[in-house]
């Protein structure tokens, strides 16, 4: 039976890492099971191979890899005592890039649905709305700061009022954010 | 006397320079070795293995000396090397042949050759350590860590589990089905 072959355990007993019992058990099941022995040889084979493709690695010129390190060392050194509290952080390479992305996304999902909020509700925008809508209005974000404007409006039939969209005054924007 | 490795981190953790010079001198050519067979490059091999020192030299005060040192040592190794290879798996994806070589289709199937087989033998020996390569490009990073370290470094399986943090059973399954891979793509080839 498959599951009482085992498997697991052929490669600790090739390397003598089983105790007097496990090493007799798995003998003398070796003894009686063609498969397995079949399969510890080829282990071994592979085993042999692998520890034997170590000494293809090409070694780089060690004087220069110590000096590199040094370098790298006395880079890490420096970073740490001045204070750059988010060395410790160890991030990986592209860490900061992506928390930078992570932050950005969500600051644009909160934005999508304090809109889609607002959409919702025809009343008088609350305190917090009025807030970001202030935010929205100095910030660099083009369209967004016209959201109620721009998302009645069909993109290729209504070009010249996107086209003006910053001379709009509050009044255009009311008119316009009420679906014809 | 030559000052054990416990003793060498030790001073390491109280800044001592010569130690840690000593200690890198000890590891070098065996954490790189060993980056290289995992990460399949030896230009990352080099990055990461002084990566790895690099922490070793910042968090030697954390080594308790419950296990021994190279375990220690090799998880934070192993653990770079694993994380290395998860960030840029895209870029591996996209360019895997840039560091294997010996992408012959004409190679034959893997057999061991003997390296006394004169010149014959030893483009043989090559290609077949080419195809061992890629196969173990194959493995899983835990699989390939696992059944490297007990290749390469002759750790047990209970040394395999404390490095990767897993228990001794855990390791033998990572090192068996690392090796049942290994024969399938070897003779698939």
């Amino acid at each position: 039976m498959a599951s009482n072959h085992p498997e697991t355990e052929l490669i600790p007993y090739l390397r003598g890492e089983l105790s007097a019992a496990e090493r007799a058990r798995v003998a003398a099941h070796l003894d009686g099971c063609a498969q397995c022995r079949e399969s510890a040889q080829a282990s071994s084979a592979i085993l042999s191979r692998l520890a034997r493709a170590v000494d293809d690695v090409r070694e780089p010129e060690w004087a220069d890899y110590r000096a590199e390190l040094k370098r790298k060392l006395r880079a890490a050194q420096a970073g740490r005592s001045r204070g750059r509290w988010w060395a410790d952080l160890q991030l990986p390479v592209f860490g900061w890039p992506s928390i930078a992305m992570g932050a950005a996304a969500v600051a644009v999902l909160a934005i999508a649905i304090v809109m889609h909020r607002g959409a919702r509700s025809p009343q008088a925008p609350g305190v917090d709305q009025l807030e970001l809508q202030q935010e929205l209005s100095s910030a660099d974000v083009g369209l967004l700061a016209n959201y109620r404007v721009v998302e009645h409006l069909d993109l290729l039939e209504n070009y010249d009022v996107i086209e003006h969209l910053d001379e709009l005054g509050p009044e255009g924007r009311q008119n316009n954010a009420t679906p014809s | 006397m030559e000052p054990s490795d416990e003793e060498l981190c030790r001073r390491v953790a109280e800044r001592d320079a010569d130690a840690f010079e000593l200690m890198v001198d000890r590891h070098q050519a065996r954490a790189y070795r060993l980056a290289c067979s995992i990460l399949g490059n030896e230009a990352d091999a080099r990055d990461v293995s002084q990566d790895a020192f690099i922490r070793l030299y910042q968090s030697a005060g954390r080594f308790d000396g419950r296990s021994r040192f190279s375990t220690w040592f090799y998880r934070i190794l192993v653990n770079l090397c694993i994380d290395y290879r998860r960030r840029n798996r895209w870029w591996r994806q996209m360019a895997p042949l840039a560091r294997s070589g010996g992408d012959d289709p004409d190679e034959r199937a893997f057999d061991p050759a003997s390296s006394e087989a004169g010149p014959e033998g030893e483009a043989m020996l090559s290609q077949s350590t080419s195809r061992l390569r890629r196969a173990l490009e194959k493995l899983s990073p835990q699989q390939r860590a696992a059944v490297l370290l007990q290749t390469q470094e002759g750790f047990t399986s209970r040394e395999i589990g404390e490095v990767l943090k897993c228990s001794e059973n855990t390791a033998r399954v990572h090192v068996h089905r690392a090796i049942a891979q290994l024969r399938k793509l070897l003779q698939s080839e």
